[in-house]
């Protein structure tokens, strides 16, 4: 029983230790020549451009359910739903549209990421690599880590704003507010600092989708199931990553409002 | 060239390489044969540092390579060229550029001259005109020839080899082999070769040792393997006859 725990507290550290110096190396790769400008824009391309059709479909429902769920509660307790703009958009900015964003590009970009790597990983691609004097980390890791984390910090404003338009739509329609008297509503209760904290976040959490899922992607075993591990590992520890970055992030910048 | 002293490996628990002691001269080409699992493949990564030993000592042209950092192992890898098992080609870029790949990273040729380059390691392959096709869009056989031509590009001093030719049909297979040889020979490269193929080590080998469970259990050119009395090396050469 101690030996088994025992084994398990050392393969633990050993892996912690093996994604902590990947880190290392991503952020050092970051800061450091050859800059593979063409490579982050192609990243950029496909974990942004191609991720803000579902983003935005997705966060719009997001929106309604938040503004109905919202007033049937207030009305609930309170009987009155006034303050349900005002309410709807705090949870947009500093929760909602950041981490339903970051959660869509996890099953997105970071399981294709993982399944690409662990592909590559698999059929001796980076070996091949180091073979060639090319530091795998620096060519794979890196131009999609920068990519990521700029296309986090973008897609957070899209998402927010457009969770946002959708709620005044949804309060409109289904509430009765006017588009005026909804933001007027809303900007007693929020601040532009809650839109760059809400891109800080998304800069955050688009950090670790590259580094988790390279990190899973490289410790692929060989074969279909290997691949298909790899993938699933990487998602389920990016989103517990997310949703822990959320918490510590919401912790901090408690300390600003 | 190449020397192996007393190296061992570990996976785990699990030792892959138990002491193996060898030393391989300018322009040979050694045969490591073997059974699956037995460590043969192991022994090519360790040469080139895509895995590290755990005990032991491996010395590459006069110089001791075992504790060498990634970045000081890169000068080394570039003496050594290795074919993989797999094809190992990029699958997003065409072929023209697998085999540019290293060309443009580590030498300062222009345009036109990688070019040449190119279709020169292409035509040792005997693979003309594919430059512009993707890997996918080629057969198993000239993608393992195509990892062979951007191989053999940057001019190694040695070439590695893990098992060439499996998955490919018999007259591939041939075609492979007698490749090797000539390259070899034309390119005045020393030669380690990961095979299960005794008709071929037979055939073209200087040298063949043969490994089990982590052991040198011969060594020596084909015509003393033919006298060998050990069960595995008689199982192997049972095959041939």
């Amino acid at each position: 029983m101690i030996d088994a725990i025992g084994t398990h507290l050392i393969r633990g550290t050993l892996v912690a230790g093996a994604f902590l110096n990947l880190v290392a190396q991503t952020l050092i790769g970051v800061f450091l020549p050859p800059y593979r400008y063409k490579d982050v824009v192609r990243q950029f391309y496909f974990v942004a451009n191609q991720s803000v059709f579902i983003i935005v479909f997705c966060v719009c429902f997001a929106a309604g359910v938040t503004i109905i769920e919202s007033s049937f509660h207030m009305k609930l307790v309170i009987q009155n739903d006034s303050m349900v703009p005002g309410f709807a958009a705090m949870l947009i900015l500093r929760e909602l549209g950041s981490v339903v964003m970051a959660l869509l590009v996890t099953s997105r970009v970071g399981a294709g990421y993982a399944a690409e790597i662990g592909s590559m990983q698999v059929t001796e691609q980076v070996d091949a690599l180091r073979m060639l004097g090319i530091d795998p980390v620096r060519f794979l890791v890196v131009p999609r880590f920068i990519a990521c984390v700029l296309a986090g910090f973008v897609l957070a404003i899209i998402a927010n704003l457009v969770c946002l338009y959708g709620a005044m739509l949804v309060s409109t329609w289904k509430l009765g507010y006017t588009a005026g008297g909804f933001v007027t509503a809303m900007r007693t209760f929020v601040k532009f600092q809650d839109l760059v904290f809400a891109s800080i976040k998304g800069a955050a959490f688009g950090a670790v989708i590259p580094l988790f899922s390279s990190f899973f992607g490289f410790r692929c075993r060989a074969g279909a199931e290997g691949v298909g591990l790899a993938t699933t590992n990487s998602v389920v520890a990016t989103s517990i990553a997310i949703i822990v970055i959320d918490f510590v992030l919401s912790f901090v910048f408690s300390y600003f409002y | 060239m190449i020397k192996f002293v007393n190296v061992v490996k570990r996976f785990g628990t699990r030792t892959v390489l138990n002491g193996i002691s060898f030393e391989l001269k300018e322009g040979e080409i050694l045969f490591i044969l073997g059974t699956s699992g037995t460590g043969k493949s192991v022994t090519l990564k360790c040469i080139v540092g895509l895995l590290r030993p755990d005990e032991g000592e491996i010395w590459i042209d006069g110089e001791e390579v075992t504790r060498l950092s990634e970045e000081e192992y890169f000068p080394v890898r570039k003496k050594c060229g290795m074919v993989f098992q797999h094809p190992a080609l990029f699958d997003s870029l065409t072929i023209y550029e697998n085999v540019a790949f290293g060309l443009r990273r580590h030498t300062h040729m222009s345009e036109d001259e990688i070019w040449s380059a190119v279709r020169q390691s292409l035509s040792l392959v005997h693979l003309e005109g594919i430059e512009n096709k993707m890997p996918a869009e080629i057969s198993y056989g000239m993608q393992k020839r195509v990892s062979l031509a951007r191989t053999v590009a940057l001019g190694p001093k040695v070439l590695l080899f893990d098992e060439p030719t499996t998955g490919l049909d018999p007259v591939t297979t041939n075609a492979v082999n007698h490749l090797i040889f000539s390259l070899s020979r034309e390119l005045k490269t020393t030669s380690i070769v990961v095979s299960h193929d005794m008709h071929c080590a037979l055939d073209i080998a200087d040298r063949i040792i043969v490994l089990d469970k982590g052991r040198i259990v011969e060594d020596g050119a084909p015509e003393d393997l033919k006298k060998s009395q050990h069960p595995l090396v008689r199982e192997f050469l049972a095959e041939v006859v």
